[in-house]
């Protein structure tokens, strides 16, 4: 890819994002385009009610880390192409990297930040552990976000299932067999 | 009684922060005022910048600063360090393609990358050479030879070889692709740097910044307390993290610089690519009479680190009367080189591996017996014997796992419906290092003990070594122990994430800080006047699983330090290997078995099931051996399968990034079987434990390769061993 077309796909992802954020919804006054160009979303993010002003590029990546100061969503690859920065819109499995923030008025997101109960780990975030599902850490946060998603689709009876359905979430460690046994052991616990 | 957690299953400590991602990593740092940097980097291969127009960048909103060679940030030049061999934007040379040269700081990342997009450049281009095949071969580094007696060369040994087997395999650049993309935040406090920056070996890295940057070293600090990733491409400091401290340094606050993932495939250096030829001579049994190995390896004009594929594999590895070695260095205008896990091992294993499959077809012996009939007991090249060689138990323990004797050597032979069936091994080892470390142990009055060394845990499970050594030593519960590295303030002497050398080199010094702590500990009880213990003489007292004992009067450390008034008492030592060390070699060694099916129809080439065995001395933790040893293995799937980057003739890498350069998923990962040898290596250390990051890549892919021989008689020498080579 030359330097040119950089700029070119860049230009693209802004206006697409522009455009999603101008486009009137049903709740009337959301999705507003503020006067400077910004985009103001309100969404709710791990429970909470969360409003944003940002420029209409942000990803919901960005948005999560270096707006929020939910720093556990890892960015990877910024290409949809590693699966590091997984979270959950609206209970589906989504990369946060390629998900405009403008697009999320009245979404609910949940991420690694979510998922315990207070103190009380979910039963995937334990059976990481006990299983050694990991060894830098940086995919975890994805790895886990992703498998809470396969499991509650229904996506992970078998373990050809569970490989098939985890391929979107690399892991270079390779911890792959720690992975797999984790959540085999927390799809029977979140029944 | 406290068990000993050593060799026992024991969770990462490192594991709840984690899990729920809290454990921050270098770009999660977000100190008061921080703003965003990006890369601009050059889009031909090689030549000279005429001149950039940064106007339009330097308009656009946000903008704080764009740096070009033409408006630079100072930087030192490099000083006898390997690596990289110039400083960017110090001038208007352009040495590869992606070659940084221009640095643009914005109020926002988004403003910083589209700003970083409007810069431009005119360039005069010069041809690059970039093909190893055109360029080589190379100028020759390490020559080692060993003839017997009487015999003039390797090639007359060869000649007068009953069996002589010649082959030629060949690689592409490989790249690290740890899963954090290089990341820098660095702050300035006055004329204090602080970089949060991922490094394997945090005081050199803070050592380097320093010197790059023309500060004192005490000026800088940095810290990596959680990694994602290392497999080398972080044991040196890059141009970007350079940049980033430079740029904050010049703005006068603080900067942060996420590479993208494309960026880092040229930014930071990748495994060079490497064409080898095996030679072996052998009677008709089998044993060998002459092994030669010649290897040519990119090595690029801007720096990079030495392929030296022969040195550590086909010297050390069988008993030959006739070994010559000759590795060949190829000077080309491609992003630099680095260390890459398993670093010459792996792809000189898998020529010596693959040739030594090829024998065993060739003489009709079976590839495990071959190997038998081959086996050293002492260094082929220098005579000394191994230090602790078990390699023949993992060949038979191995093949007895996997199920040896169920293999037909012909191959095609077995079947499942439309997919051939094979089944492949092959031998592994690494040289085993221990370096001087040292370790600090301090009694805290919370009742812990902080067990800290300034090495890196990059995954490696280095946290959890500390604290289940420190355990070990103190006889208390692991959960007793803080473990601390990451870190370069920590006491000088930490050893980097390399060379598989952490545990190896790290455990004889936590042993020593924590005896030394406990004797200070012992000795401040009968020093301070508010203790129990006061005026006793030290040897009267003794201290056992955390509590000071003498008299009849027993007293928990932590009770003892709070009556004392003390908040803590600490230790530091440093242990080096022993003299006598040097008459030994050390080395770790393994046997992989794998099974591997090809479809008949589409050449499609899937791995079923490996079985590997290791003989690695001690182990501290199973649950992190276990994990290092599997993830290696699987390294070595994308190594035999996947993972190639061809650079083109204008010197752009082909596959820079992850949708094109491929590495191993879920789906690619059979069952593995994973099994060590618990014998401690008697002259490494009292403990005994060698590493172990590295030894499951070396072979793993010479045994699917010969699989799929097994499976299909085609024998591929060009890895990656894809579809098309299969049909």
């Amino acid at each position: 890819m030359t330097q040119y077309e950089g700029i070119t796909r860049r230009g693209m992802l802004g206006l697409v994002g522009a455009a999603a954020a101008t486009v009137p919804l049903d709740s009337g006054a959301a999705g507003a385009q503020a006067a400077s160009g910004e985009v103001t979303v309100r969404m709710t993010v791990n429970g909470s009610a969360t409003s944003l002003t940002v420029d209409p590029r942000v990803t919901l990546l960005d948005a999560l880390r270096e707006r929020l100061q939910l720093t556990g969503t890892k960015k990877g690859c910024d290409r949809g192409q590693c699966g590091a920065c997984t979270v959950h819109v609206d209970g589906r499995r989504v990369v946060s990297c390629l998900t405009l923030l403008a697009t999320l008025d009245g979404a609910s997101v949940t991420t690694i930040e979510g998922l315990a109960d207070g103190d009380r780990l979910h039963p995937l975030q334990q059976a990481f552990i006990e299983h050694d599902g990991f060894q830098c850490g940086f995919c975890t946060p994805g790895q886990i976000m992703s498998a809470a998603a396969v499991i509650a689709e229904g996506g992970a009876r078998t373990d050809a299932e569970i490989r098939e359905q985890m391929s979107g979430n690399i892991c270079r460690c390779s911890a792959y067999p720690g992975i797999l046994a984790a959540i085999r052991q927390a799809r029977t616990e979140m029944r | 009684m406290t068990v000993s957690p050593i060799g026992r299953e024991i969770d990462r400590v490192d594991g709840p922060l984690k899990v729920t991602g809290s454990a921050p990593y270098a770009a999660d740092y977000r100190p008061e005022g921080l703003v965003y940097a990006y890369l601009v980097q050059a889009t031909v291969g090689r030549g000279t910048v005429r001149g950039m127009d940064v106007s339009r960048a330097e308009a656009a909103p946000g903008v704080i600063a764009v740096f070009t060679p033409f408006h630079p940030l100072p930087l030192k030049s490099p000083s006898g360090e390997s690596g990289e061999n110039y400083s960017a934007l110090q001038d208007t040379a352009v040495r590869f393609r992606g070659q940084i040269i221009g640095l643009v700081v914005a109020d926002t990342f988004e403003r910083a990358r589209d700003a970083a997009a409007l810069v431009s450049a005119d360039y005069t281009v010069t041809p690059s050479r970039t093909s190893l095949a055109d360029a080589g071969p190379g100028v020759p580094q390490g020559l080692v030879q060993k003839l017997a007696p009487g015999v003039s060369s390797i090639d007359a040994a060869l000649a007068s070889s009953p069996v002589t087997i010649t082959t030629s395999v060949s690689q592409h650049a490989h790249h690290h692709i740890a899963m954090e993309p290089h990341a820098t935040t660095a702050v300035w406090v006055d004329d204090q740097l602080t970089v949060y920056c991922g490094a394997q070996s945090p005081q050199r890295a803070a050592a380097t910044i320093a010197a790059r940057l023309g500060v004192e070293p005490a000026k800088v600090r940095l810290i990596c307390r959680y990694t994602g990733g290392g497999f080398g491409q972080r044991s040196p400091v890059w141009n970007e993290a350079l940049l980033c401290a430079a740029a904050a340094r010049a703005l006068r606050r603080p900067v942060k610089l996420v590479l993208s993932r494309e960026q880092v495939f040229t930014a930071i250096g990748h495994r060079a690519a490497v064409r080898q030829t095996i030679r072996l001579g052998a009677e008709a049994d089998g044993r060998l009479r002459a092994l030669s190995h010649d290897s040519d390896g990119e090595l690029p004009a801007a720096g990079g680190w030495q392929m030296m594929p022969g040195r550590d594999t086909s010297a050390v590895a069988y008993r030959t009367p006739n070994i010559r070695i000759d590795q060949r260095l190829v000077t080309l205008d491609t992003p630099p080189t680095w260390s890459m896990r398993a670093p010459a091992e792996a792809p000189g294993m898998f020529a010596l591996e693959t040739a030594m499959d090829e024998l065993a077809v060739r003489t009709g012996v079976d590839p495990v017996e071959l190997r038998l009939r081959n086996y050293a007991t002492e260094d082929p090249v220098e005579g000394h014997p191994f230090s602790s060689k078990y390699l023949d138990e993992c060949y038979r323990v191995g093949a007895e796992r996997f199920g040896w004797s169920r293999r037909t050597a012909l191959p095609r032979s077995q079947t499942d419906g439309d997919w051939l069936i094979g089944m492949g091994m092959a031998s592994a080892l690494y040289p085993a290092w221990r370096q001087p470390a040292s370790a600090r142990a301090r009694f805290r009055d919370d009742g812990r003990v902080a067990v800290a060394s300034a090495t890196s845990d990059v995954g490696t499970g280095a946290f959890t070594m500390l604290a289940v050594v420190g355990a070990d030593e103190l006889g208390l519960p692991v959960s007793s122990i803080a473990a601390e590295v990451g870190d370069s303030a920590l006491p000088p002497g930490g050893v980097g994430a390399y060379g598989s050398s952490v545990t190896t080199s790290t455990v004889p010094a936590v042993q020593a800080a924590c005896r030394a702590a406990v004797k200070a500990l012992v000795q401040s009880a009968v020093d301070n006047p508010r203790s129990p213990f006061a005026g006793l003489a030290p040897a009267t007292v003794r201290y056992r699983q955390g509590r000071i004992e003498a008299n009849g009067r027993s007293v928990d450390f932590r009770t003892l330090l709070r009556t004392m008034g003390v908040p803590h008492v600490e230790a530091v030592s440093t242990s080096a290997p022993d003299k006598s060390a040097s008459q030994y070699k050390f080395h770790c060694f393994g046997a992989h078995f794998c099974e591997v099916r090809v479809h008949r129809l589409t050449g499609e080439p899937r791995v079923n099931r490996f079985t590997s065995v290791f003989d690695v001395g001690r182990v501290v933790n199973a649950k992190a051996a276990r994990g290092q040893l599997t993830g290696a293995i699987i390294w070595g799937i994308g190594h035999a399968l996947l993972e190639a980057d061809p650079i083109e003739p204008d010197g752009r890498f082909a596959a820079a990034s992850m949708a094109d350069y491929l590495v191993p998923v879920h789906a690619d990962t059979p069952e593995i079987d994973v099994h060590w040898l618990d014998r401690p290596d008697p002259h490494i250390s009292e403990f005994g434990a060698r590493g172990l990051g590295e030894i499951g890549l070396v072979s793993s892919a010479a045994a699917i390769g010969n699989a799929v021989f097994n499976a299909t008689g085609i024998r591929v020498h060009d890895l990656p061993i894809t579809i098309d080579k299969l049909l």
